[in-house]
């Protein structure tokens, strides 16, 4: 099931598709699971999921962290990050490179902050907090954004290095982001990505997304109810061809649910890039 | 760039009388809210188009979150 070098394949656990991914384990190498769902789940619910991670690899991804934030992190967050963590023993822990709040106020998603230096040294210092009370390094992951952050100093590329390489942090790499902030700004998908340090890529993320907005002006809004799009393959197999580690990769879909059959297949087209991306690095000369 | 601008841009994104007031003059906005000069200076350039469709966005989360805790109930 899994391609060379030990690559995985899986699928973001939904209530929606919990039937469909206990039935085809044999199909899924990993499931992730959004981590703020349980935090607040009875006891009978949390075991549960370790059940499921008896049976099947999972991941813990966290969405309401914010670390990428001048603000510290609130530190009773993270511990509640740490108390699921030990509870359930992923195999690892990851949130978004985004600040979620600020001066009080709760945004209500992912927002990204401005790209500076300033940026970089303040998120070191929130992974170190959080890496401190939960015990591990999260994986860290890029994030789509419709609007270019006011005074950002940095290239998105650049900053993500700056933050990976100082932090300690493996990179979850969210192709669908980049494809859609590389869109929506004008930049190159494939040389965003050779920017970055692929050898700090641990994880990927795929998902689909939507054109929005005024004719003429669209942008590519990262919703997670579509499809992956072909391009979004075609940079899975870039990094598979540029990386010697072993790659986890999650299917992200959050409603608009295809049959399970459909799902599954996105799973195979990515086993077929990753290996076809496997094959091209075996290739080169050394 | 400092903790106090992405508080000014949290509020943008919430706050659509904020946004109203800030896109009707970015500067006195942006004064009021204690930004230093490089800060004002950014967001005068702000990305309108972009703002306007992170609001958005970042609405309907909100509302579909509250949504689900409403239906958890």
């Amino acid at each position: 099931m899994a391609t060379a070098l030990h690559d995985r394949v899986g699928l973001g656990w939904r209530p929606e598709l919990a039937a469909g991914i206990l039935s085809h384990l044999d199909r899924i190498d990993v499931v992730e699971v959004i981590a703020d769902d349980w935090f607040d789940a009875p006891r009978k619910k949390r075991r549960a999921l370790t059940t499921l991670a008896a049976q099947v690899p999972i991941t813990l991804h966290g969405v309401a962290l914010g670390p990428a934030s001048c603000s510290p992190v609130e530190t009773r967050r993270v511990d509640r990050m740490a108390r699921l963590v030990n509870e359930v023993e992923p195999e690892c822990w990851s949130e978004h490179l985004a600040f979620v709040r600020a001066g009080g106020i709760e945004i209500g998603h992912l927002a990204a902050p401005p790209r500076t230096i300033e940026t970089v040294e303040a998120t070191h210092r929130n992974l170190a907090t959080a890496a401190r009370i939960v015990g591990a390094l999260p994986q860290i992951e890029n994030i789509a954004t419709l609007i270019d952050p006011p005074g950002s100093a940095l290239p998105e590329p650049a900053w993500l290095r700056d933050i990976v390489l100082g932090s300690g942090c493996d990179l979850l790499l969210d192709l669908h982001n980049v494809h859609a902030n590389t869109l929506n700004f004008g930049h190159d998908p494939h040389a965003f990505l050779h920017a970055l340090p692929l050898d700090r890529v641990a994880a990927i993320h795929l998902a689909g997304g939507k054109w929005i907005g005024p004719e003429g002006r669209e942008r590519l809004l990262d919703d997670h109810l579509h499809d992956v799009p072909d391009p979004v393959f075609a940079l899975l197999e870039d990094v598979a061809a540029h990386t010697a580690r072993p790659l986890t990769v999650i299917l992200e879909r959050d409603g608009e649910y295809p049959k399970m059959e459909d799902l599954l297949l996105q799973l195979d087209r990515a086993r077929a890039a990753l290996a076809a991306g496997r094959t091209r690095r075996a290739a080169q000369p050394v | 760039m400092s903790a106090r601008l992405e508080a000014f841009l949290a509020r943008l994104y919430v706050d659509a009388e904020a946004r109203t007031h800030f896109l009707a003059d970015p500067i006195a906005a942006a004064q009021q809210a204690h930004l230093d000069p490089d800060e004002i200076a950014a967001v005068e350039k702000i990305d309108r188009l972009g703002l306007q469709m992170a609001a958005t966005s970042f609405a309907r989360k909100r509302h579909a979150k509250g949504d689900e805790r409403r239906g958890a109930k």
